[in-house]
């Protein structure tokens, strides 16, 4: 049984997370769909500085791949309760089509194990167009430190403008 | 491929653009390339560090060209990646270096990394696949 208690802390981690983006988090301009211990969701708007073509109708890879390490980060977060700190061990995306449409993407990544040391995510990419072809699925290793002084308190400490 | 063609090409790509590296070595099998730290390249807002995504990028963008057929070709399609990350990707310049492993009639194998200061010790080792076809 995931609590109310669990669930409002769940939501103020994804809104600190977004309100105190910086670089290329902040310039995906995210807009976050679900956020719990069960997985996150999260919506890219298109933007042309992403585009590999000079007419600007496809995405490059690397932006897909860049969303997935965000949205993994996102997904420890909420599933490793007293996550203090992340660093992303090695990353594989599967890029299953180009990227050649203009539409919203939309990413889900969960955080399917996680051990003491360890978290391990799961994630894919589609395009919101209607008929939701998969254009990228990924998985992720994280080393991760668990204890007191959570990256939680941390944040909440730095406040909104850090 | 000369250089001033490679970078002219890189150029017209806006997402090359954003990320703002420069090609610096290019022979048949390998290029070499850097990119000056950004504000927009930080991905921990805490430690203002690279965006994994970002030195990620950057590899995949530089192990493309190792397999561009000639300038006017379109670019190879990407098929899969995998990344090591191996020490934090620090605010400084990067440098990358990408390696052509095999190029097969339709499939090629670049391996890539990238490193701040020493060479000997990488921020980060990559594998990239694309289809030449």
């Amino acid at each position: 049984m995931t609590s109310t208690k669990d669930v409002e802390k769940s939501a103020m981690i994804a809104r600190m997370w977004v309100s105190q983006a910086k670089g290329l988090i902040s310039e995906m301009g995210l807009v976050i769909e679900r956020a719990d211990q069960k997985g996150v969701q999260l919506r890219m708007p298109f933007n042309p500085d992403f585009c590999v073509d000079e007419a600007k109708t496809i995405l490059h890879g690397g932006i897909l791949t860049a969303l997935l390490d965000s949205t993994f980060g996102l997904a420890n977060f909420l599933a490793v309760d007293d996550i203090q700190t992340m660093a992303t061990l090695d990353l594989r995306v599967d890029y299953l089509r180009p990227a050649s449409s203009r539409a919203d993407v939309v990413v889900f990544a969960e955080c399917y194990r996680k051990t003491r040391h360890i978290a391990f995510g799961s994630g894919k990419v589609w395009f919101d167009n209607g008929d939701c072809e998969e254009v990228a699925r990924g998985s992720a290793t994280f080393a991760i430190t668990r204890g007191k002084g959570s990256l939680f308190d941390t944040m909440k400490k730095a406040g909104p403008s850090a | 491929m000369k250089l001033l063609d490679i970078q002219a090409r890189c150029d017209r790509v806006p997402f090359f653009r954003h990320l703002g590296f420069s090609v610096t070595e290019v022979n048949d099998m390998q290029i070499l390339a850097i990119m000056p730290f950004e504000q927009r390249h930080i991905g921990n807002p805490m430690l203002d560090t690279y965006h994994g995504g970002i030195i990620a990028s950057f590899m995949e963008a530089i192990a493309s060209l190792t397999v561009l057929g000639d300038l006017n070709s379109p670019p190879p399609k990407p098929v899969n990646l995998t990344v090591d990350y191996l020490r934090p990707g620090l605010p400084g310049t990067l440098n990358a270096r990408a390696s052509i492993l095999r190029r097969g009639r339709r499939i090629a194998s670049v391996e890539t990394t990238a490193w701040l200061d020493d060479e000997g010790k990488p921020v980060a080792k990559g594998l990239f696949h694309f289809l030449l076809v």
